[in-house]
């Protein structure tokens, strides 16, 4: 290597600044206090994945009552309330809370490897990203023990079922705890958004040009973007609806002049880019680990950048093919449905172009490469029965039946969690530090295909012969019952799947009997792959410099001009940020807020309602001052000095 | 296991039995709800594109998939030292991709066309004076000209099908001549609902505040089959519908169909009972439609109601008149059929040989629980009623099911239904709605068969 060998040899210096108003936790800090402050992009990622796969299990859970109430007709596992809650928050726990945080989990740890960086732009803002979204989570299912239950809405709480009004239990809350938790989220969301996009736009290693970024960056990119531009439509829905039921405002009360056609456009000009933003990280890590698993690089990366680019920018203009029935005219259904059509081209592009990268290599069946290739199967077909649904005769058959719940399963779960388990199988190693068990890891592929399958595929011909989803039972005589008994099965073996591989994961971390990792177990190509596993926390002891694409693959496998150099390490040695206290306390701040808002409301012993807004201004107040604190806590920070082979 | 038992089943004879029950099962596509049994044209519309788009994926899926196993076949690493190799790193190839961006898009303009000639078809009645696309959708002039207007209001969580053009309101069973387009206009009183009938149509949002359209017409020929219309499709407004309903279908997954009986369903999250709010919709010949409407309006036509009896008119036989019973309760009226032509002043008490009960007592004592018990506060019957809370009960007797089409409706399950309705349907408004509470005396009617009885009497009369 085309360096100097470096003279330092870690002499722990703490190096506090003594303006500094209030001390910060310092570089010894350990245990929980660490993991509470900590702002160290791997750690928050961890804490994302875990929080995500523990809500993972919850909204199984809810998944597997649904199951076990359409085993039979008139089953009673669940009456139809609590059913009603369940599909709501199953829907709501999954795409909030399970596929978004895990895909954040990767942005974070995977991301500012990947480009060369020491850490996210905005440290501090990442933390309270995690603690926002935590709480998100924590005000959705605090709903289960309050006035009404937990919401049964639907997780698209189409107006007017939301009025007040239209409630079926007199002063239900689940609608209020849906909305703030919604809103939560969505400011964890913007803030990670826009510390991503800050991250790869200004902090990439030098030579590491935009069409050298690995293609899990450029999804990343691509999705905090689609993040940032599609979260306002619903946090102003969300607003509207807020004002609605708290305040009587008129926005969706159709009694009043209110139009619910209003929240359908708002909820799914939101939610059609959401969906991408569901699925466009796991295509990210599938194109990460096919190259690998096939030893070439990626086919066409080009295209496959721009087309993911191109769904991210036409995903904004598809968002009524939701809305086919709801009666929008001619022209305007006509309109969406081609573009619906148009949409499946880019999507096509990636699936070529993956066969196409593998297409002459030398194929290993690793777990990573077993579900990446599950993924592809899984998601063509969910694909296909979108383009039929792009069909708007044949969506007034299928919408809101069970042809369509089997259409986003396979895109959900087939599709998304197959991804982001590949990237779990993936990248664990680089963030344990073990490999872990191949025989095991097939295992749970296997479960989890057959389970999936069984599942989800009965359901197309379930929706076929007529059963509309969202009903908790159904009657004798329409011929269901066989075909729900598979799927209920099937939904067991997937949870059992889905489980093991959750042990799998968290067991690879204690577990010392696991086989080291080393740099580069997969003789995988970007970046990430030369540091050490796991990642010391200054990830490159010196900035690397960026010769080629795929740059750990150039340096064992590439002609000499293009291996990396590294950067001198400066002087001072690696500048190490402090941990912090300020993002926890903000974000319990606007838990009190969100509290005080769900509970201001009382009926007095007059019958009079009195609002007492005392909570939610101590709440405000606990935030406002740990932003102030934030801004007042000075540089702090220590420094490291690695040694050579240290990173 | 038994050796012997361990011979005959062995596990490829399990697999390929569940393979042949799972196929035998999957065989049959003509379930109520359907939509892969299409007996309309416009679900005849949509089951073709649906098809074209089912041959098209699977073409595609055959081809990309079987690529796909070619490519993991041939380019397998067989071995340790192959899994090593390094492969030559090539980048792209802008004809093949190019190549496959075109061949998708025009794969794509292959299942364009029919979509939009589908959404012209589903959202507009074809013109009567457009002879060329009549023609070419097999319809006849008098088709449309004959279409008859449905005005369906959802609520939660039941059906109101208002006839404009015949001023007749029924609730939860369409009734619909067979060979004439039904224009259907959907409003809604509450949330969103949707209106589904698999085997007619696809479904279409009923949107609050706005008035969605679709229309539908059956295809008779299909329905009928071979078999004569008339038998084929059983008559609703004399009963005959009810009674074949009956008979062939117990409920159970042995379902055999009846002709002219399509079933329906709400297909739009609406609140806790969203899965009970189905409907049904009974296909007529035309002969037996009319039928069916003149009996409507007679029964919801104020002037032919029943009048009381007038000492100074003389009656046909035959006629009803309205009397003092006091065994009924003091001040109670019943309804008396003259057997003969009756003269000036001979009421039923001073002639009691020249008239008849027209009900039984059980009939007449439920006529007035009806009233007593609050059910007239939220149900018409024999009179439309359109801003009712509850459904319409006119000619309820000819009604086939229950409850939003949940339950058959016979008198087991119209007494469940009496007695605790919340059980049945968890959150209806009979239970539930404004007003009712634990004093209301439908609540207390759990305990008293009496009274249950004599109104299941005067509902099921209503025929």
């Amino acid at each position: 290597m085309a360096t100097e060998s470096i003279k330092y040899l870690s002499p722990d210096t703490e190096n506090k600044a003594k303006t500094q108003v209030f001390p910060r936790p310092g570089q010894h800090t350990t245990g929980l206090i660490d993991w509470l402050t900590t702002i160290d992009h791997k750690k928050i990622g961890l804490m994302y994945g875990l929080t995500a796969l523990f809500f993972l299990i919850v909204g199984g859970i809810e998944a597997l009552l649904i199951r076990s109430q359409l085993w039979d007709h008139n089953m009673t596992v669940l009456t139809n309330r609590e059913y009603n809650q369940m599909f709501t928050m199953h829907g709501t726990t999954m795409v909030f809370l399970v596929i978004m945080p895990l895909s954040a989990a990767f942005f974070n740890f995977v991301m500012p490897l990947q480009i060369g960086a020491r850490d996210v732009a905005f440290p501090r803002m990442n933390t309270l990203s995690l603690w926002c979204f935590i709480v998100g989570g924590l005000v959705l299912n605090l709903s289960w023990f309050f006035t009404g239950g937990s919401p049964a809405i639907g997780w698209f709480g189409y107006a007017p079922l939301t009025d007040t009004r239209f409630a079926e239990v007199i002063g239900d809350m689940g609608p209020d705890f849906w909305i703030f938790s919604l809103q939560i989220l969505g400011v964890a969301s913007l803030l990670a958004s826009f510390n991503f996009i800050t991250t790869i736009i200004n902090m990439r290693a030098p030579g590491m040009t935009m069409m050298r970024l690995p293609v899990f960056t450029w999804m990343t990119l691509i999705v905090s973007f689609l993040i940032i531009l599609a979260f306002p439509a619903i946090t102003i829905a969300l607003v509207e609806l807020m004002f609605d039921r708290t305040y009587g405002t008129n926005f969706f009360d159709f009694l009043e002049g209110g139009k619910p056609h209003l929240w359908q456009h708002l909820f799914w000009i939101f939610g059609h880019p959401e969906v991408y933003i569901l699925i466009l990280p796991a295509m990210g890590i599938v194109s990460e680990v096919i190259p690998v698993f096939s030893r070439k690089p990626l086919f066409g990366y080009g295209l496959i950048v721009f087309s993911g680019a191109i769904i991210g920018f036409m995903g904004f203009a598809v968002w009524s093919h939701h809305m086919f029935t709801t009666g929008m005219g001619v022209v305007a259904t006509s309109a969406f449905a081609m573009l619906t059509m148009l949409i499946a081209i880019p999507t096509g592009v990636k699936i070529f172009n993956w066969i196409g990268t593998m297409w002459g290599g030398r194929i290993r069946f690793d777990t990573p490469m077993l579900f990446a290739l599950g993924f592809i199967t899984m998601f063509m077909i969910g694909g296909f029965t979108g383009i039929m649904h792009s069909s708007v005769p044949i969506d007034a058959q299928h919408q809101d039946s069970y042809f369509v719940v089997a259409h986003f399963h396979y895109v959900l779960i087939g599709g998304a969690l197959f991804g982001l388990y590949c990237g779990f199988y993936f990248w664990l190693p680089k963030m344990s530090g073990r490999l872990m068990n191949e025989k095991l890891g097939k295992f749970v592929f296997t479960l989890m295909f057959i389970g999936f399958n069984l599942t989800f595929f009965p359901m197309h011909y379930l929706g076929m012969i007529g059963q509309p989803r969202r009903t908790h039972t159904y009657n004798e005589g329409h011929g269901f019952e066989m075909w729900n008994q598979a799927a209920t099965i099937g939904a067991f073996i997937l949870g059992v799947g889905i489980v093991i591989g959750i042990y799998q994961f968290v067991n690879s971390f204690f577990n010392k009997k696991l086989k080291p990792a080393g740099k580069n177990p997969w003789d995988a190509r970007t970046l990430e792959w030369t540091l050490s596993s796991p990642v010391k926390e200054y990830n490159f002891s010196r900035t690397p410099i960026i010769k080629a694409r795929d740059q750990a693959w150039e340096n064992n496998y590439g002609s000499k001009e293009n291996h990396s150099e590294k950067e001198p390490l400066d002087d001072h040695g690696v500048h190490m940020p402090d941990r912090s206290w300020w993002p926890l306390v903000t974000a319990l701040g606007l838990f009190g807020l969100c509290l005080g808002m769900l509970f201001h409301r009382n009926i007095d012993p007059s019958g009079e309602l009195v609002r007492n807004y005392t909570v939610a201004i101590a709440g405000g107040a606990v935030m406002v001052f740990g932003i102030i604190m934030w801004a007042l806590e000075g540089p702090g920070g220590y420094h490291l000095f690695p040694k050579e082979e240290e990173e | 296991m038994t050796p012997i038992f361990r011979k005959f089943i062995s596990i490829p004879h399990f697999i390929i039995g569940i393979f042949l029950i799972l196929a035998g099962s999957c065989s049959r596509i003509d379930h109520k709800q359907s939509a892969l049994d299409p007996k309309g044209l416009v679900s005849q519309n949509q089951y073709d594109v649906f098809m074209l788009s089912v041959w098209i994926t699977i073409f595609l899926f055959c081809a990309v998939g079987g690529c796909l196993l070619y490519v993991l076949w041939r380019y397998r690493a067989k071995t340790a030292e192959e899994a090593k190799e390094v492969p030559p790193q090539s980048h792209g190839n802008s004809m093949v991709e190019t190549g496959l961006i075109i061949a998708s898009s025009i794969i794509l303009v292959i299942l364009a066309v029919p979509t939009l000639q589908g959404i012209v078809l589903l959202n507009r009645v074809p013109d009567a004076n457009d002879t060329e696309s009549l023609e070419k959708l097999g319809l006849d002039r008098s088709q449309i000209d004959g279409a008859i207007t449905v005005n369906v209001t959802g609520k939660r969580f039941f059906w109101v099908f208002e006839y404009p053009q015949f001023g007749i309101v029924t609730a939860n069973e369409l009734v619909f001549p067979a060979s004439k387009a039904v224009r259907i206009n959907l409003r809604t009183e509450d949330v969103i609902h949707s209106f589904w009938v698999p085997k007619l149509a696809g479904k279409m949002d009923l949107m609050p505040g706005q008035e969605n359209f679709m229309w539908f017409i059956a295809d008779q020929s299909k329905i009928i089959g071979d078999a004569d219309a008339a038998t084929a499709m059983p008559s609703v407004h004399d009963g005959e519908m009810r009674a074949k309903v009956f008979a062939k279908q117990k409920f159970t997954d042995e379902f055999e169909p009846v002709g002219g009986l399509f079933y329906g369903q709400c297909a739009e999250y609406c609140g806790n009972s969203h899965a009970y709010m189905s409907f049904r919709a009974l296909a007529q010949t035309d002969e037996d439609f009319d039928k069916w409407v003149k009996r409507f309006q007679n029964a919801q036509n104020p002037n032919l109601a029943t009048k009381s009896y007038d000492p100074q008119s003389s009656y046909e036989k035959g006629s009803l008149v309205s009397f003092a019973d006091p065994k009924l309760g003091s001040g109670s009226n019943r309804e008396y059929r003259s057997i003969r032509q009756i003269a000036p002043g001979q009421s039923p008490q001073l002639n009691p040989g020249a008239w008849e009960k027209a009900h039984s007592d059980d009939y007449e004592i439920g006529k007035q629980l009806f009233a007593s018990l609050q059910c007239v506060q939220c149900h018409a019957v024999n009179r439309t009623g359109l801003g009712a809370k509850g459904p319409n009960l006119t000619l309820y007797g000819l009604r086939t099911s229950l409850a939003a089409g949940w339950m058959r409706n016979d008198e087991e399950s119209l007494s469940k239904w009496l007695k605790n309705s919340n059980d049945i349907k968890y959150g209806n408004l009979m239970w539930n709605g404004e007003g009712v509470d634990d004093r209301h005396p439908l609540r207390n009617l759990e305990n008293d068969d009496e009274k249950v009885d004599q109104l299941i009497a005067y509902l099921l009369g209503q025929s």
